[in-house]
Formats: structure tokens, sequence, C-alpha cells
């Protein structure tokens, strides 16, 4: 399996380096980031939710990078009902299989529709979009923060820190034990610590909680989760940081109708006023984002 | 493959200027769905568009309304974006270099809140390169009217028309408002202001409530709905003003694949814009010009023209409406 470097590569300019760097578009040409993939594999976890494995064409693959997603039609061909496409960042990538996999918990029509797939049927996606997560340069520890299918990306960030050998600690949070990813499901590098809101496993309590025992030993934090979570994450982590380092990295869900920038339809208001989530999101640096 | 692309698919949305607004294909995407071109432009081939019709541009920037902005509606959508851009200044310093690199036509949309604003952006863009066309939102509140929209007095959006007309001699194009009560009497008030073509519809205005929350569910509480919810009411206006005047219409509302295109040329449209439909199908407006080429030959016709209005009885006669009276009021 080729490592992929997701260091940020080459100067930027100085406004960009405010914000994450949009991935240049012109990497995937064409035609390719629109494609029909045909549904591997559906299996559960999680509770509710299901793992959706599809296919993607190399190219797709040969570009993606943690943190981006795919806008996923979320209906049968014919019907205009759910209209929009679904956002879904990607859970794993399957390189030398071609193919990508998405957490996807039954919550609206389209969500429910998508986990209701069967093999060998076929889905219409458009990606990848959006930016992704930023691994520093002089970033040896990883703090992850994920809450319920929040881990998501977080996944696929772990698999790519795994891959250049640094140290990763993986928080995570549910309401109960059957919430929780499964610890097979991360690299054997990765240290798990989870929290249930029930107690059932690991800490009882908000995963946030945990989080304030490793602020001092992580070089940047990562971040996916709803945003209240966000907000404790922001109280937690501040007291403890030093000239403003640890960062956090987080990503914002938004609805979104075009995925592209061009309706606007799914801004983060930051620092720097209304910014579309889809192109220079959906990873922010959450000292830019006002909550 | 050479027989399929035989019909004669050119339209001149603008006969009565000298400028003309020769399209290659009735093709067009429209305003707020197709950003600056530059968004889709890694994503489909945009010189094979008719044309595309940048966002709203407004007098100053923008920062559009808070989120949410956008909620879905069964088959179509609403949002309520508050016109985010850069302002006339900042889209004239940017965009039109950009756009000098396509061959494809791009107009410009532009909205404000008076008659002098409008006539001060038309001014600033008919000294422009690489602009093709203004198209006038006259769905905007008229601050020295009470906030009244433009859009659904014939007579404001005539003052509208004709302060552009005389600003620029640009191809001028009106997008009307479906909140006309009489939108004939729009399109024929905007005709003899001086419009070289109208544009029709743009959204109309919808809420949807969170009842969870027990509040609406935008923020700014009302939005445009839009997508294959309107169609019917799209094409039904397009037959009346396609009745109504003789400039070329530009019909849109929930155009998804080719027969919905076809509805909008056999009531009246000259040409025709994808806006929802490019946010779920980015390939559909390329996929629509190879698939009306195919049909035409199919049906053995020549060129669009030749379809153009043949379903509506009293097509460019000039009358009010050729609909018998109650059939005009839906009974």
């Amino acid at each position: 399996m080729p490592i992929l470097r997701v260091r940020a590569a080459g100067p930027t300019s100085k406004k960009d380096e405010r914000l994450p760097p949009v991935t240049p578009s012109t990497e995937t040409t064409g035609a390719s980031r629109e494609f029909e993939s045909r549904v591997l594999s559906v299996e559960p976890i999680m509770g509710d939710a299901v793992l959706l494995t599809v296919s993607a064409p190399p190219a797709v693959l040969s570009h993606l990078q943690p943190g981006q997603f795919f806008n996923i039609v979320t209906r049968f061909s014919g019907s205009f009902d759910p209209l929009l496409r679904r956002p879904y960042s990607v859970y794993r990538a399957h390189r030398d299989d071609s193919a990508l996999t998405f957490l996807v918990r039954p919550f609206g029509r389209g969500s429910s529709w998508l986990a209701e797939r069967l093999p060998g049927e076929r889905v219409g996606m458009l990606g990848p979009l959006g930016n992704s997560f930023e691994i520093p340069d002089r970033a040896q520890r990883l703090l992850m923060v994920g809450g319920g299918v929040g881990v998501a990306p977080l996944v696929m960030l772990s698999d790519e820190a795994a891959l250049e050998k640094l140290d990763v600690v993986f928080v995570m949070g549910a309401a109960n034990e059957s919430g929780l990813l499964s610890a097979s499901e991360l690299p054997d590098r990765v240290e798990y610590v989870v929290a249930t809101d029930d107690g059932t496993r690991g800490h009882r309590g908000l995963a946030t909680e945990v989080v304030a025992d490793f602020v001092q030993w992580a070089d940047q934090i990562y971040a996916c989760g709803p945003e209240p979570m966000y907000r404790t994450l922001r109280a937690v982590v501040e007291p403890q940081r030093i000239n403003r380092r640890p960062s956090i990295q987080v990503s914002m869900e938004r609805g979104m109708a075009c995925g592209l920038g061009a309706c606007l339809g799914c801004v983060v208001e930051t620092t720097h006023g209304m910014i579309a989530s889809c192109v220079k999101g959906p990873v922010f640096d959450l000292d830019e984002v006002i909550l | 493959m050479s027989a399929a692309t035989t019909p004669d698919l050119s339209v001149d949305l603008a006969p009565g200027n000298p400028h003309e607004l020769r399209l290659r294909n009735p093709i067009i995407a429209a305003s707020g769905c197709f950003g600056y071109g530059e968004e889709y432009a890694s994503i489909i081939d945009i010189d094979r568009l008719g044309a595309f019709v940048s966002k709203g541009i407004t007098p100053e920037r923008r920062a559009g309304n808070p989120m949410p902005r956008i909620v879905e509606s069964p088959a179509g959508m609403l949002n309520a974006i508050g016109l985010q851009n850069p302002g006339i200044h900042g889209f004239v310093k940017k965009y039109p270099p950009i756009w000098a690199r396509w061959t494809v036509p791009g107009i410009v949309n532009i909205s404000a809140e008076s008659v002098n604003d409008y006539a001060m952006m038309a001014a600033i863009l008919d000294e422009q390169p690489s602009i093709a066309a203004i198209e006038v939102n006259v769905s905007c509140p008229n601050i020295a009217r009470g906030g009244y929209c433009f859009g659904w007095d014939p007579q404001m959006s005539a003052d509208v028309t004709r302060a552009v007309r005389s600003a620029t001699t640009l191809p001028l194009i009106v997008k009307l408002s479906p909140g006309a009560a009489d939108i004939a009497s729009v399109a024929a008030a905007v005709e003899e202001a001086g419009a070289d073509a109208i544009s029709l519809i743009n959204t109309l205005v919808g809420m949807a409530i969170d009842v969870r929350r027990r509040k609406p569910l935008l923020a700014n509480y009302t939005g445009g709905v839009s997508g294959p919810a309107i169609k019917p009411i799209a094409v039904r206006m397009v037959y009346q003003v396609a009745t109504a005047v003789r400039l070329p219409v530009i019909g849109m509302g929930g155009i998804m694949g080719l027969n919905d295109a076809l509805e909008f040329f056999l009531a009246g449209a000259s040409a025709i814009q994808i806006g929802t439909g490019i946010f779920v199908d980015p390939g559909l407006p390329i996929r629509l010009i190879d698939e009306l080429a195919h049909w035409l030959d199919e049906e053995g016709f020549s060129s669009l023209e030749q379809i153009v209005g043949i379903a509506n009885e009293g097509f460019r006669t000039g009358e009010r409406s050729a609909l018998a009276a109650w059939e005009s009021i839906g009974i």
C-alpha cells in the first residue's frame, strides 16, 4: 500500500496560511470526480450504523486525503426525492482494492436509503471534495477526538498516521458500549481510549473529559463530531495550551447542495467571514471557527 | 455519431441588439447554481455550454445570511443564501480575466435595491471585456417603495429595465419573479422598456418549519423554492409570457432531464437554464445538449427553432393570454 503524504506541501500565500490550504481540484481531472460506484459490502457497526464499501476509480483513490468527502446521491435514478446529495467523509481508503468505505448511520431519509443498499447496487458519487486534515511537519503525537459517526474521517487519518509511524491517541465517545467503534477497526499502534455516557465501557461521561489528560502530550489535535462537542473541547483544551499550541483541526458538518463552492449553502462562520465548508473546509482550525 | 449533432441548436437571444447574444446551443447554467464558472470548470467541459450566468452581484459586497441557508423540500429545496458576493467592484477585478480564458459566453446577474444602483452596475459592466450579457434580477426589494419587490410590479420592473438599458448596450435579459400577480403584464412592460430577452422563473418564496424547535428552519425564515417541485408552475408561466411578448424567452424551473427541457421549448422558450439540477447532477447540462440534438434528429427536425412554441397556440402573438379565461386560472 503506497504511503500517502498528508503533510502540507510547498509554500502557501500569507492569506492561505490562516486556513488549511484548499486541495487543488486540478489534480483530479474532469469527469473522474463524478462517477458511479458499485456497492461491494455492507457490514453492521456501532449499533445501527453500517460500513458501506464501494468501488472507486484508482485515480480517485490516488489523490484522496483524510478528511475529504464525497457528495453521494441517496435516491434511485428516476426519483427526485430526496433531491440533494449527502456529504460523507471517507472512513477508510482501500488503495490496493480500488474501494472506499463510508460510515453511515440511518437518521434521515438520505442516510436511511444509503444504509439499506445491497452489494451489487449502484450509487452516484461526486468527489473527492474539500480540503483535508494536515499533519504538521514536526508533529509526532496526534490526539484524535471523535463523537459518534464523527469518527469516520479520523479512522482514515489514523490509518495514514500509522503508516508514517506517528503516535496516535484516539478518543471516542458514545452513548453506550454498543455505539463504540471496535478496537480492531484501528491500526495496532493506535492507543484507543473510550468514554460512554452510561459507563458500560471506559470512562463514564464525555469523550472531551478524557481529552484533558492528553492535551500536553499532543502535538496536534483532530476532532470530528457535533458542534456542542467542539465548544466543550475548546473549553477543556484552552487552559492547557501554550502559544495556541496544540491547535485543533475540526471537521465541520454542514448540509450542502453542490459540494463545489457554487451555492454557498454550507458556509461556516469564521474570523475571516463566511467560508464555504465544501471547498475551504470541511477541516477548519477551531481557533478560527465562530461557534 | 455525426447524425446526432446535425440539428442546428444555435440561438440568438438578443436579435434586436447589434451585439447579439448568439449561443451555440440553448443550454445555460443558471445564476446562483454555477458560482462564477470556475467552480465547475474542473468537473465539466464548460466551453460546451451555451452560456452560464454568474451568482447575483450587488453594488456592495455582501456576507450573506446566517446558517442554515438551505433546506430540502419534497423534490426540491429552499435556499436563502442572501446574495453572498464580492460586490460589483470585487467582481470586475477578479472574474473577467478568468472568463476570458473560455469561449463560453458569461452573463452577469445583477441585483440592487434602487433603480440607480442597477444602472450604476450596468454602466460598470458595460466597460468590461469578456461579458456577453447582463441578466437583471428584479426579485429584489425596492427600498424607495418600502421594500416591495420590483418584479411584482410591471411599472417598477419597467423602470429598472429602462435605467439599465440606458446605461449599457450589452444584451439585456430581465429575469422575472413568479411572485408577480400577472407575470404576462410584467413581461410586456419589460419588453416595452427595452429588454432583449426575458428569463423565468426565479424561485418561489417558501418556508419550512422545524417542528422540534418550533421555529422556521431557515435562519432567514423564508427562502426560494426550486427543483422539480416547481416545474409545472414554470412551464405555465413560460407559456403565458411567450404568448405576451415577441422577445426570446429563457425558461427555467426544475429541469432534470430531456423531457423537462422539451416541455419548456414547446411552451415557447428559445433557451433554458439549469439551476438546482446542476447541484445534484453536474453532468446534466452537457448531457442535455447531446440528448436534445439526438431527439431533434430522431423526430425529423433540422433545428431547435422549429420546435420552439409549437405547443403554444398564442406564441409570440403579443396577446395578453391565449388561454381561455377559465383555463388561465387553472379550473
